[in-house]
C-alpha cells in the first residue's frame, strides 16, 4: 500500500454536523483546515437525511433565566440520558451559544423559522416550556458543506482515520486508510477535532438478522472515542445505555415528529400525557421510559400503536412537512407505495436496540484531556444542536490554539506508524479467517447477553472473559477481501475496544441508574449523583478506572 | 434488495456511487452501470434515489424491515 502525507493546522475527523461546523469556524479564524470523512460528507452522520428539532435557548422565547431553562429541559428523562457524561458547565455554555448557531444557520440557508416565527414543538410535556425549535433541516448537510468549502476548508471523502499520533505533549497527527484504494493517509496536524458520532453497531439491531435496520447509521462505530481512548483520553461512563423508539422493524428516528397517541390494543393511551393528537406536544410516555414499549409487549400487553387517527387535515400536513425535513423520506415513500395512511392505520411502535452513551470527556472549550485534541458532536454531547454548537466552539478554540503551536513532524513516530501499518497489511493479506461481519455479530451477541439490559457482576465478569478470549483470536485472524471490508474491520476493532469499556464501566458502576440495571445492585445510589465513571488507558494498555465528579 | 437500478434509465453518471455514505456501490467502475456490491449494508436512506438525475433508482425495502400497522378493515 502506498502512502500520502497531508499537513494542516486543524484536522476535523468526521464530516457530520460537528465536523463541518468545526471546520467552518476554524477556517473562518484563519486556520488551514482539513475535514476528513470515511463515507461521503453529503450523507454521513446522524444528520444525513435531515432533522426538525433543535434544542436551544432563545431568551426572547424562554425568558432570561438560562439555568431555569436548563433545569426544565433536563426534566425530560430521554434528554437527560443523552447528556449523561456531559458536565453542567458544558451544557450551560452550549445553551448560551445555541441561539447564535440558530441565527447563523438561518442566515446560511437552513430555514430555522416557520412562517416567519420561532416555532417550538415536541419533546416537551403538555403545559411545560417547549424546548425544541422546529426547523427545516432536510438540506442541512448540503448547506454546511457549501459553507465549509466557501470558508476555505478542504473536505476529503473516503478516508477513514483509525488512530491518533501523539508525542509527550499532545496530539500531533493521525493515520488513516483510503476506503477505496490501497493507500495509507498520514496527517500532520497542530490540533485535531474528533466528531465521529454515535456507537450504533455495538448491540444487535432491533431486527438482529438484518443489521441495517437501526435508527442510526451502520458506519457510526465510535471511531473517535476508540482512538481517543487508545491515545489516553478520558472516556466518561461508557456503560450508560440509551434506547430510542419508533416504528417497529422500519427503524427510524423522529418519534417526536409524530402527532398521535400511543395506545394499547384496546385503544387505551399507554401514558398520561395526551389523549388525542396534539400538534405541540407529542406523546412523551416513551421519553419518560423508553423500554416501556418493550415491557408492555413482552408481558403480553402489546402491540403498542402510534395512533394518529382523528388528526385534523391541517395538523396532518404539518406533520408530513416535518417528517420530510426530519429525514424520513424513505419511510414516507414506503408508506405511499404500500398505501399505508396514518390517518387510518395505527403504526406499531417498539423500543429499539441498546446504544452505549459513553462520551469523550470535554471541558467547556471542547478540549479533551489530551493537549491539542478536541471533540464535538454525539461522542461528547448528545444531539444535533449540541453537535452544531460545540462543533463551532471547538473549531474556534482549536484555531486559536493552533496559532501558538508549531507543526510537528511525525518522523520520530515512524516505528509506531509502521507497526500500525503492518497490522493493517496483515488483515488484508490473510486468506482465511472471520470477516468483519462474523466478528461483529459475535461481539453483538456477547454485548447483548452479558452487558445487555440485565447486568450483574457474574454476567459481566464472564462476558469480559469471553470478550478477551475472542479478541485475542480476532486480532490474529480477522480478514478483509478489499478496502471496503478493511474499513469495516477497523470499525469492528473499534467496537471491540469500546465493548470492553462498556464491561469495565458496568462493573465499576455498582448501582442501577437509568437503563444500566444491575440485579446485584438494584438501587440507585444517591452518592453517585453528579459523579461519573472515568476510564483511560494506562501506560501498559490496561484501563484505569476512577469514579469522580464530572 | 435495495437499491434497485433501472438499467434502461441509468445514464451511468455514477452520482449514486459517489454519494452513498455506506459505499454499497463499492467497486463500481466509472462510466458503467453501478453495481450494488453490499446490499445488506444499505441504510435505506434513499440518498441515491433522490440524487439520481434520471430517477432510475428505487429502494426495495426488505421484508424484515416491513412496517407493521393495524388495518381496521382487515378481516381474517
Amino acid at each position: 500500500m502506498s502512502q500520502k502525507i497531508i499537513k494542516t493546522d486543524i484536522l476535523c475527523i468526521g464530516a457530520g454536523i460537528a465536523g463541518l461546523m468545526a471546520g467552518i469556524r476554524a477556517s473562518e479564524k484563519g486556520a488551514k483546515t482539513v475535514i476528513v470523512e470515511k463515507g461521503h460528507a453529503l450523507h454521513s452522520g446522524r444528520g444525513r437525511g435531515g432533522n426538525d428539532h433543535f434544542w436551544c435557548y432563545i431568551p426572547e422565547v424562554h425568558g432570561k433565566d438560562l439555568d431555569a431553562f436548563l433545569r426544565e429541559s433536563l426534566k425530560i428523562p430521554k434528554l437527560r440520558a443523552m447528556q449523561s457524561g456531559t458536565a453542567q458547565n458544558v451544557l450551560r455554555t452550549f445553551l448560551e451559544r445555541s441561539f447564535e448557531i440558530v441565527e447563523l444557520w438561518d442566515k446560511w440557508g437552513i430555514p430555522m423559522k416557520y412562517h416567519g416565527r420561532w416555532e417550538f414543538a415536541g419533546h416537551s410535556f403538555p403545559g411545560d416550556i417547549l424546548t425544541h425549535l422546529k426547523y427545516e433541516g432536510r438540506d442541512q448537510k448540503k448547506v454546511l458543506i457549501r459553507k465549509a468549502l466557501d470558508s476555505g476548508a478542504e473536505i476529503i471523502n473516503r478516508v477513514m482515520v483509525f488512530d491518533l499520533i501523539t508525542d509527550d505533549e499532545g496530539v500531533i497527527g493521525a493515520i488513516g486508510i483510503s476506503t477505496r484504494e490501497n493507500l495509507f493517509v498520514i496527517f500532520e496536524s497542530k490540533a485535531i477535532i474528533v466528531g465521529t458520532g454515535c456507537l450504533d453497531r455495538l448491540y444487535p439491531a432491533p431486527t438482529p438478522a438484518w443489521m441495517g435496520s437501526i435508527p442510526g447509521n451502520l458506519t457510526l462505530t465510535g471511531d473517535g472515542r476508540a482512538m481517543a481512548y487508545r491515545a489516553g483520553a478520558y472516556i466518561v461512563s461508557p456503560e450508560m445505555p440509551k434506547r430510542h423508539f419508533g416504528p417497529r422493524y422500519f427503524s427510524r428516528f423522529g418519534q417526536a415528529t409524530w402527532i398521535g397517541v400511543l395506545r394499547d390494543p384496546q385503544g387505551r393511551p399507554i401514558g398520561p400525557y395526551v389523549t388525542a393528537p396534539n400538534r405541540l406536544y407529542g406523546d412523551m410516555t416513551p421519553e419518560v421510559k423508553s423500554v416501556f414499549l418493550e415491557e408492555l409487549f413482552k408481558s403480553g400487553n402489546g402491540p403498542i400503536y402510534m395512533d394518529c387517527r382523528g388528526i385534523s387535515e391541517e395538523d396532518y400536513d404539518y406533520m408530513m412537512h416535518w417528517m420530510w425535513h426530519e429525514g424520513n423520506a424513505p419511510l414516507l415513500d414506503y408508506m405511499k407505495e404500500e398505501r399505508i395512511d396514518i390517518r387510518k392505520h395505527p403504526i406499531e411502535f417498539q423500543t429499539y436496540h441498546m446504544i452505549s452513551e459513553g462520551k469523550i470527556w470535554i471541558n467547556e472549550r471542547g478540549e479533551t484531556s489530551i493537549k491539542g485534541l478536541y471533540s464535538a458532536g454525539d461522542e461528547s454531547m448528545g444531539g444535533i444542536s449540541c453537535a452544531a454548537t460545540y462543533g463551532w466552539i471547538s473549531g474556534e478554540n482549536a484555531a486559536d490554539y493552533s496559532r501558538g503551536v508549531t507543526l510537528k513532524s511525525i518522523d520520530e513516530k515512524g516505528p509506531e506508524i509502521e507497526e500500525k501499518k503492518a497490522t493493517i497489511k496483515e488483515i488484508i493479506n490473510r486468506k482465511e479467517g472471520p470477516d468483519w461481519k462474523e466478528v461483529n455479530i459475535a461481539l453483538q451477541q456477547l454485548m447483548q447477553d452479558y452487558a445487555g439490559p440485565i447486568r450483574s457482576e457474574s454476567l459481566l465478569m464472564a462476558g469480559l472473559e469471553y470478550l478477551y478470549r475472542m479478541r485475542k483470536k480476532v486480532d490474529n485472524s480477522i480478514i478483509a477481501r478489499n478496502q471496503w471490508e478493511l474499513t469495516r474491520c477497523l470499525e469492528t476493532i473499534n467496537l471491540m475496544d469500546l465493548g470492553e469499556l462498556v464491561f469495565r464501566g458496568a462493573l465499576a458502576r455498582k448501582e442501577t441508574r437509568g437503563l444500566h440495571r444491575r440485579t446485584d445492585y438494584p438501587l440507585t445510589d444517591p452518592t453517585m449523583d453528579g459523579k461519573e465513571v472515568f476510564i483511560r488507558r494506562g501506560d501498559e494498555g490496561k484501563p484505569i478506572i476512577e469514579i469522580k465528579k464530572i | 434488495m435495495p437499491p434497485v437500478i433501472d438499467k434502461d434509465k441509468c445514464r451511468r453518471c455514477g452520482i449514486c456511487a459517489e454519494y452513498c455514505a455506506e459505499d454499497v456501490f463499492f467497486g463500481s467502475e466509472k462510466g458503467q452501470i453501478p453495481v450494488v456490491a453490499y446490499p445488506e449494508f444499505c441504510a435505506h436512506c434513499s440518498c441515491c434515489v433522490y440524487a439520481c438525475p434520471e430517477k432510475a433508482i428505487r429502494l426495495r425495502i426488505p421484508l424484515p424491515l416491513q412496517l407493521l400497522y393495524k388495518d381496521p378493515d382487515f378481516k381474517l
